[in-house]
Order: structure tokens, then C-alpha cells, then sequence
């Protein structure tokens, strides 16, 4: 596998830009090993954000790809079709989380910079000993369990079983109805519960 | 609830509770512990005889939440749905003591099994949806200047909608618990056990205010000459119609008092609520008949464990929690568990029909697919490295490891040998890696987080 | 040994599991609470993962402090 990462900074509109010093970081990125492109985007995860992705991979035959934004919590899978539209394995790409857990709880630029720096480091170096993996299916059971018959349990039991699927709907009462039953009138049109 | 009851692809089970839930989104196992209800629900066709007949009468009626009486074969309430009885087996006579049976006797289709033992169903599961609702917190326990539930007539919102029902234990009149009487003044007490973070709870129930302002009007409406005096801290109707509908009851002459209730005492057949109105700010006192306390609600008693059996969280206050408090407010950390209504968080009613409606589409999502892709940052193992020593088969936390025969090929004056080998099952793996530090050869690994992967981390940062 | 309380600045490296303390971390973010910057998280997918090589590795390659937090 060659080495030939690319890494894209998100300003993430002033979210990260107003802690962090894009920029730098990713002039510093340019300068790690195995890194060959680095660039800053406003909003990586917006349509035109995930483009530049897509074209930079091919532009600069990138092989491996590192996202320094938000949390992976948020937007990994987000990147990673990005990713697998620019033609790489979607897993030969990591992300770096310099919004939830840099700029947004440090307020020193200097050292909010650097923290990122060091964080797209770690990134760069893990992915670069990433590799390919395959996703495998497994199969699904096309029956629902809906635990609780109250008004929840019952709309929820209704709509799947009104779209063609089996529900089991399981209530420790004797009566489904739920706390709904034993309302008199309800608010704001004082129509009846039960 | 009859739709429910008559849909072909739903399968009601009633007085059931599910007593054990494994594997994984797409293909969980689950048993559900249905009670023994004593009566065969396939024979009895709900003609209430049975219910009419039993001698033993005067069992406090838990709808009714203890105000009305019922027997002890007993629909939960008349349009119950089955609308089937069951016998209420620690009050049965012939249960507890081998007397009467009046109800086997009685019975024209031989309905009842005195026999009926609890059954266990086995059920393979696509997905989860949890329903499982709130309760009211338990305010007796905690609220000593309201009386800790000492006089009959301070009750709390749910009682009040069973006085106020036609279906209830006085046909819709209001009366009060203590002696039947129709209570000329009403006092309503919001926020008891909610946003107090010393005796109850810090968060705000949501339903309370304007079940208290429906309350009110009920009073101001169905009983002549009378006052609704509601005690609140502040008047919250975010939702739609909400606002117009506590403006009607201010029209109707329901009188708002901004100020937390610091204590309730008797006084002859009435009660004394001392307060303050801070909108004044002078200290009042008032005379009533009755006080209603909107009680907060609380997560629904065994939902803890529930989570627990299948393996999610819950939140401070022991909601189950949502995977994203705004992008994902119906999965949870569970793949292909899903949440409805009040056990994420208090809800009112439009509130859980969406958020039921939400979860469906969740499930019919998922179900749209014939097959699911599955994450393939799970653990392997290089057979060539390991020594079959079994120390990761009992750590794996989803039973995803077990041993397996290989053969090889021997060499050095050896012949053709088996020998075991750990294999990893990559559905159910959840990748989490706990096998890895228990690997003596290193031979496992974990897609994703490997150990070089880890290790040039922890060396890029210390560089 | 003395160390310049001024200039130094330590190196923290937090492992924290993908579906707790990293996601508690994100909710730090997302409610804005200040902590020092000299810490470093490194995403872990369970802290069952954790392999005491890993500790020893950090301290051996001069880390100031290590959490674990899962």
C-alpha cells in the first residue's frame, strides 16, 4: 500500500476557525510523513466539503484519508461514503476530533492549535497502518418486539403492523391501554382517552 | 385499542412480562414469561359471570387506584381489551385455601383452569421497540408538609382523572375520597417531585400543567359555585393549542397563584394550604375540601432492569437513553433497539404517538432490507499464532468466540496433526476487543484497533 | 528534578471507550466545559480493549499521566 495520505481540515464554519487556527494545522500536516495534500474546507461535511474530498483523492491519487472536524460520533459515516465515492476503501480513512473535544473546550488559540496539530499527528500515523477491511451482511428477522401496550406500544405496534410486518406486543397488564385508560378527558381538545 | 387487539399481523400478549433477550440487531432471541391467569382465554367469551358471581368482593381496584372495589376474577377495567378476566391468584380462595370455585361451577364454557401454570414463549426478533411508560413518584414518601399521604383527601392527578370519569369509581362525579362529599374548593398543586432537586426530581415532567389546567376547568365546569385554586411555580403550554387551552380555564374562573405550598394541615372536615403568592408577595392561606398534587412522573418500575437484560442505558433519573439527544432521539446505543414514548423521558400524549410513529419507521427501515451490513471492525485470529489456550472464550462478553479443530500438516519427523484454534463468529462480535489483552500470543486483533494501530497513536503523540 | 511549574507542559493521554467516556468527552464539548488542553484522547472501542502493554507503552515514551476511562 502506498503512502499517500490527504488531510482535510474543517473550519466548521467559525465553530472550529474561531479556537483553531485551520490554517496551521494544516500546513503542519503537510509536513508529516506520508501526508502529500492538506487542505481547509468551511463545512467538510456539506455537499461541496465531501466533493473536494472525492476530487482531491483522485487529483492526488490519495490512498489514505484523514477528517479533522466534529466527533466520528457525528459524521464517520458521513466521510466515509465520501470516502468510498472517491474509489478508496471506506476504511482507509480516520477521523480527528478537533470541535467537540478541542475547540469547543479550550479557549487559548496557541494552544488549541497545537493540540490540534498533535491530534491530526496521531491520525496520520494510525492511518497510516490502516487497511482495507470488507463489510459482511447478516440477516434480519422481520418481526418486531414492542415491549409496553400503552398509547406509545400501540401506535408504535400499529404503524409497523399496518406496513406489512409482524409485531408481537407484549404488556404486563392484563389489558393493553396503558396509563391511558384511566384518563378521563385529554388536553387541549378534551376528547376521550380510551 | 381494539385495532391493536383485532390486527392480523399483530400478537397480543397480555399479562406477560419478557424474562430473557439475546442476540443482536436482525436476529435477537427473546422469551416472554406469560402469567398464569387461571382462565383459558381461547374458551371465554368475556361474558363477565364469573366477575359477577365471586363472593370475594371487596378487593381495593388497583385502576381505581385503591377508590373502587372489584372481585377477584376480574377484567382490569370493563373495556378491557382482551376483554377477558383473569383471577388475582393471592386473593383467590380457592387458590390460597382450596375453597369455593364458585367461578369453575358457574363458568357455561368451562372456561377456568385452576390448574393454568406460567408459560414461556420463545420469539425471534427482528427488533425492539420500548414502550414501557412512566409511573407517578411516589410523593407519600417524600412530601411530609403535604401530609405524606395521612389525609385521604390529598390525592394526586391520576386519582382525580378516575373521580372525574365516567368510567370510574363515582361514574364521573367528583366527590372527595374521605366522605363522599362534592368538594366545593379545590386546590391543585403543580411541580410535586418535579424541578425539585431536594425531595424529588431536577427535570420538569411536562404533562403537568396542562393536565392541571384540564383539571381545573373540570372542576369550574362540572361542580356549581365552586374554586379551583391552582398552586404553581410557572405556567409551562409549549405545544399546539396548549396556550389557548389554559386561557380557558382562566376564563372559566379557575384562580392561579404563583407560589410553592409549604405546608398542609387539617382543620374540622377542611384543608389549610399555607403559601405565598410571590406575585404579591405576602403570605396567604386557603381553605379547601380537596388538594390534587400533580406528581412527576418517573421511569416505569422494572424498566432499569429491562434495559439492563438487554444491554443499554439509562440516564440520571434512570430514562433509557436516547443515542443522540437530537439526531437520534429514537435509537438508542443498542443497534435495532428503538424507543416510544414516556420511558426516554416524561411525554404527553401527542408527544408519544409521534415519537411511537417515529421508532416505526425505524423498525420498517430496517425491515425494508433483506440483509444488514454489518461493521467489519471486529476481532480476528491468526490461527497461525494461536495456541488453542481458550483464556478469550469466557471474556467474550457476546459468546462470539469458540474453539475449533484444524489440521495441520507436522513436519520434523512429526505426521499429519489436529489441533484447536479460537474462531471468531463475526456477526455476533461487537468489537469491542476485550479478548485482545487476554491474548497470551497475541494472536488476536481487532479490525480498526489493532495493536500497531494503538501503539503508533500513543507514539505519534509521545514523538 | 526539578520542574519549571511555568513552562511545563505535561502530556496527558486519555484512552477513552467509544461509547462512554468518549461520547462524556463530546458532551463536554457540546455543553462548552473548559478542561486543560494538554490532554489527549485516543479513541478505544470498549475500554475491555485496553491492553496494560498499551499504559506502559505511553509511560515509556515519556507520557506525564495516562486515564483510563471506560
Amino acid at each position: 500500500m502506498k503512502k499517500r495520505v490527504g488531510v482535510f481540515v474543517c473550519q466548521c464554519g467559525t465553530n472550529i476557525e474561531a479556537t483553531i487556527d485551520t490554517e496551521k494545522v494544516a500546513e503542519y500536516a503537510r509536513k508529516l510523513p506520508g501526508v502529500v495534500y492538506a487542505t481547509t474546507y468551511k463545512y467538510m461535511c456539506s455537499d461541496p466539503g465531501q466533493e473536494l474530498i472525492r476530487n482531491a483523492i483522485s487529483e492526488h491519487q490519495l490512498e489514505q484519508i484523514v477528517v479533522a472536524s466534529c466527533s466520528p460520533r457525528m459524521h464517520e459515516n458521513t466521510f466515509r461514503k465520501a470516502v468510498v465515492g472517491g474509489g478508496l476503501n471506506g476504511y482507509m480513512f480516520e477521523m480527528v476530533n478537533i470541535r467537540e473535544q478541542d475547540s469547543w473546550v479550550h479557549h487559548e488559540r496557541v494552544a488549541a492549535t497545537k493540540k490540534a496539530e498533535d491530534l491530526v499527528r496521531m491520525g496520520v500515523s494510525k492511518v497510516l497502518r490502516n487497511k482495507p477491511l470488507q463489510v459482511s451482511t447478516i440477516p434480519i428477522t422481520k418481526r418486531a418486539l414492542v415491549i409496553g401496550g400503552g398509547i406509545a406500544g400501540m401506535q408504535a405496534a400499529l404503524d409497523i403492523a399496518e406496513a406489512g410486518h409482524q409485531v408481537v406486543l407484549v404488556e404486563r397488564e392484563a389489558s393493553i391501554g396503558g396509563k391511558m385508560t384511566q384518563l378521563d378527558k385529554t388536553f387541549p381538545t378534551m376528547d376521550c382517552a380510551a | 385499542m381494539v385495532a391493536v387487539a383485532q390486527h392480523p399481523n399483530i400478537e397480543l400478549v397480555t399479562y406477560a412480562e419478557v424474562s430473557k433477550i439475546s442476540g443482536y440487531i436482525g436476529n435477537f432471541q427473546v422469551q416472554i414469561k406469560k402469567k398464569a391467569k387461571y382462565v383459558d382465554w381461547d374458551a371465554c367469551t368475556g361474558c363477565g359471570l364469573c366477575t359477577e358471581k365471586c363472593p370475594t368482593k371487596k378487593l381495593k381496584d388497583e385502576f381505581d387506584l385503591g377508590m373502587g372495589l372489584r372481585p377477584a376474577i376480574h377484567k382490569l377495567f370493563p373495556q378491557a381489551v382482551p376483554g377477558k378476566p383473569y383471577i388475582d391468584a393471592g386473593n383467590c380462595r380457592k387458590l390460597t385455601e382450596d375453597k369455593c370455585g364458585v367461578c369453575e361451577k358457574i363458568c357455561p364454557v368451562g372456561a377456568i383452569r385452576f390448574d393454568d401454570q406460567d408459560q414461556y414463549l420463545d420469539y425471534e426478533i427482528g427488533a425492539i421497540v420500548m414502550a414501557t411508560g412512566y409511573d407517578l413518584f411516589g410523593w407519600e414518601e417524600a412530601y411530609g408538609e403535604y401530609g405524606y399521604g395521612k389525609y385521604p383527601d390529598v390525592i394526586s392527578g391520576l386519582h382525580f382523572e378516575r373521580l372525574v370519569s365516567a368510567g370510574g369509581p363515582t361514574q364521573g362525579h367528583i366527590r372527595r375520597p374521605s366522605d363522599g362529599k362534592e368538594p366545593k374548593q379545590v386546590a391543585f398543586i403543580k411541580c410535586v417531585g418535579s424541578r425539585d432537586d431536594t425531595k424529588g426530581k431536577s427535570y420538569c415532567s411536562r404533562a403537568c400543567c396542562m393536565y392541571t389546567a384540564k383539571h381545573a376547568y373540570q372542576v369550574k365546569t362540572k361542580i356549581e359555585d365552586s374554586e379551583a385554586y391552582v398552586f404553581y411555580m410557572d405556567v409551562r403550554t409549549a405545544g399546539k393549542n396548549y396556550e389557548e387551552f389554559y386561557q380557558r380555564a382562566l376564563n372559566e374562573g379557575a384562580t392561579f397563584i404563583r407560589g410553592r405550598v409549604s405546608k398542609i394541615y387539617p382543620k374540622g372536615d377542611k384543608l389549610v394550604l399555607k403559601s405565598e403568592d410571590t406575585l404579591i408577595g405576602r403570605p396567604i392561606e386557603v381553605e379547601v375540601d380537596m388538594v390534587v398534587l400533580a406528581t412527576a412522573m418517573v421511569p416505569s418500575q422494572g424498566s432499569l432492569e429491562l434495559a439492563k437484560t438487554i444491554g443499554f442505558s439509562t440516564d440520571k433519573d434512570g430514562w433509557y437513553q436516547e443515542a443522540h439527544p437530537k439526531l437520534q432521539p429514537v435509537e438508542t446505543f443498542s443497534a435495532g433497539v428503538y424507543l416510544a414514548g414516556a420511558c426516554q423521558g416524561p411525554k404527553d400524549i401527542p408527544d408519544s404517538v409521534a415519537q411511537a410513529s417515529a421508532a416505526a419507521v425505524k423498525v420498517c427501515g430496517l425491515f425494508s432490507k433483506s440483509e444488514l451490513a454489518t461493521e467489519p471492525m471486529v476481532s480476528e485470529v491468526d490461527m497461525g499464532k494461536c495456541s488453542g489456550c481458550a483464556l478469550c472464550v469466557p471474556i467474550c462478553p457476546y459468546n462470539a468466540i469458540s474453539l475449533k479443530e484444524i489440521q495441520e500438516r507436522g513436519g520434523h519427523g512429526h505426521g499429519p496433526f489436529t489441533r484447536m484454534v479460537a474462531e471468531v463468529n463475526s456477526s455476533l462480535c461487537q468489537g469491542c476487543g476485550a479478548c485482545i489483552p487476554a491474548c497470551r500470543t497475541a494472536a488476536l486483533n481487532l479490525k480498526g484497533y489493532t495493536d500497531e494501530q494503538l501503539v503508533s497513536e500513543v507514539d505519534a503523540l509521545c514523538l | 528534578m526539578s520542574i519549571d511549574q511555568e513552562k511545563w507542559e505535561p502530556k496527558v493521554i486519555v484512552f477513552a471507550c467509544n461509547w462512554c467516556s468518549y461520547a462524556a468527552a463530546d458532551l463536554a464539548g457540546l455543553n462548552h466545559l473548559e478542561y486543560p488542553a494538554d490532554v489527549r484522547i485516543i479513541r478505544t472501542p470498549c475500554s475491555g480493549r485496553m491492553d496494560p502493554m498499551l499504559v506502559l507503552r505511553a509511560f515509556n515514551r515519556g507520557a506525564d499521566g495516562v486515564l483510563l476511562s471506560g
